[in-house]
């Protein structure tokens, strides 16, 4: 592919906003599942200083973390491959 | 692809470009029937009805597909899932990706054209919108009307029902997740969770936007398997393609004149395969990644062909090599070797979930000190033990540790009983005479078996430490 054939194809801000935010939820959701199948926040509490938090908060807590996180890797990684031009 | 094909597929291309990237133009696919279009039907009555359907199902006193996150345990009708049997979930999903890859190469977007949560949930909305609407030329007409009490009345009536199904998909969604039959008492006295309303109205908003709104916009930006799955094809994969040798050059005639005479090919050029088009893309072009395989215009136009007395199949599913007059073969390497693997990983599956043991023991040391010395000499390790009933049912077990010789252990009762379901801490000691032990730190094994059950057993290894020798 060609540069003016990159340019056709790259996306506006906010599709890229979309694309970074739909796949990143994707793989946070899968990051979220593994990491809590492996950890009960339960079993975290002792070591967390946060007021009571339910397994149900702790999940959503944890999703919204890794979603963060993933997030701004895809935002990075898409900042600096087309910040050049 | 002749040269003149090749210049028009380009200009298309651009053309979808613009529209893609600049403003959508709303897509008003015709409705079809057909060998197909009932083959999709089916697909959309089986898996729905298995998605609203599967929540209502009991067993055993409880609901028989149920993820209760809150207490960590994952039910499948007889079957009940820990968090330390993620590997199963593991290997669904790398069977499921298998699978995936399998009927790509074999059979092209299979996934796309009938199983899609995408497809289906389209194909639904799409029956409202007609149902209320009326067919596609009722459709555009009402779209490009002025705004006026029954254009109001109708739209309305639309999104009414779009979203009442939308709701009750959410709300199902939910019940995977919360028993639904608590989920809809609560339902009826508005005693929702806040977690609960939020998960009913981001899956029923998701599947009205994606759905009601943007479907096609779904295959073409926003999924990735659209994007990657031709890496998959080779010349044998079935595709839907356009016959060029035969339909072209393509054109109205009249029907009693011979058309052949006239150097027409079979193709009217009557634009049906494009009205089909839920991707609104002319096959005719060739194989494009818009292309979701779904087959309406191979229905669409055997319809046409019929009643023009020619022979079915100008758009059909084929293969890039029997388009080019080679021949197509189904077994080949690539095929069989993810058939192979699919295989292999199914069997394992199988094989992990029938020896399933639900018991499983931790062993925890002593943080506070390595070891102890007691007044007779002995030298004793303090542990924690996690036993972990996983089954339905309570049970007694008893506990041995094996490893050294003349090591005494030292627990509350001989008897261990864990209710079904749950989890015990277990603190206990091990003695053994100073004299005994060989090395700092001994490998030894703890065996905890179900008394009423000798195949309920885990075997658990630890460290005993010792003084240095």
């Amino acid at each position: 592919m060609n540069e003016v054939e990159i340019q056709k194809k790259s996306l506006s801000g906010v599709q890229r906003i979309i694309v970074i935010l739909w796949l990143s939820f994707v793989m946070a959701g899968i990051a979220t599942g593994v990491f809590f199948a492996a950890i009960d926040p339960d079993a975290l509490s002792p070591c967390v200083t946060f007021p009571e938090v339910s397994r149900s908060g702790a999940y959503t807590i944890g999703f919204l973390l890794f979603w963060l996180l993933t997030a701004s890797s895809s935002l990075l990684t898409s900042y600096f491959l087309y910040s050049k031009s | 692809m002749n040269n003149k094909g090749s210049a028009k597929k380009s200009q298309l291309d651009a053309d979808v470009e613009q529209t893609l990237y600049a403003k959508r133009q709303k897509i008003y696919p015709r409705e079809v029937h057909g060998k197909f279009a009932s083959l999709r039907v089916l697909a959309v009555v089986v898996l729905l009805g298995l998605f609203y359907g599967l929540p209502w199902l009991q067993w055993a006193g409880r609901q028989a597909v149920l993820l209760d996150l809150p207490a960590r345990k994952f039910y499948f009708f007889g079957l009940t899932l820990w968090p330390q049997d993620f590997i199963f979930l593991a290997f669904l999903l790398i069977i499921a990706g298998l699978s995936l890859f399998f009927f790509t190469t074999l059979a092209g977007r299979l996934w796309c054209g009938y199983a899609c949560p995408q497809t289906v949930w389209t194909e639904i909305f799409m029956w409202i919108e007609h149902w209320i609407e009326g067919d596609r030329q009722q459709q555009m007409k009402l779209d490009k009307a002025p705004l006026s009490a029954s254009k109001f009345r109708i739209k309305f009536t639309k999104h009414a029902a779009w979203i009442l199904f939308a709701a009750f998909t959410g709300l199902t969604f939910v019940a995977y997740f919360t028993p639904l039959r608590d989920l809809a008492q609560r339902l009826l006295s508005f005693d929702l969770s806040p977690t609960e309303t939020f998960w009913v109205f981001f899956y029923g908003f998701a599947t009205y936007g994606n759905a009601g709104w943007m479907r096609e916009q779904v295959c073409l930006h926003m999924c990735p398997y659209a994007r990657f799955q031709s890496a998959m094809f080779d010349n044998d994969t079935l595709i839907v393609a356009y016959d060029e040798e035969r339909g072209e050059p393509r054109g109205a005639r009249k029907r009693k004149v011979d058309y052949k005479s006239e150097g027409l090919g079979d193709c009217i050029n009557c634009t049906m395969c494009v009205q089909v088009c839920p991707t609104g893309i002319d096959i005719r072009n060739g194989l494009q990644y818009e292309c979701i395989g779904c087959s309406a215009c191979i229905d669409v136009c055997d319809d046409v062909m019929e009643k023009m007395g020619y022979a079915k199949g100008l758009i059909r599913y084929t293969t890039q090599n029997a388009v080019t007059g080679q021949e197509s073969k189904i077994l080949r390497p690539r095929i069989v070797a993810y058939l192979v693997i699919l295989l292999a990983f199914i069997g394992t599956l199988a094989y992990m979930i029938a020896t399933r043991v639900p018991l499983e023991l931790d062993v925890i040391r002593d943080r506070n000190a390595l070891f102890r010395e007691t007044g007779e000499g002995l030298i004793e390790n303090v542990y924690t033990l996690k036993v972990v009933n996983m089954d339905d049912y309570d049970h007694e077990y008893t506990l041995k540790a094996e490893g050294m010789e003349g090591m005494k252990l030292f627990i509350e009762s001989e008897k261990i009983s864990v209710k079904g379901g749950e989890v015990l801490d277990l603190p206990i000691r091990l003695r053994v005479d100073e004299a005994d032990i060989k090395q700092r730190s001994t490998t030894i094994h703890f065996v905890l078996t179900a008394i009423d059950n000798e195949e309920l057993k885990v075997t658990e290894e630890a460290r005993f430490l010792g003084p240095r020798q």
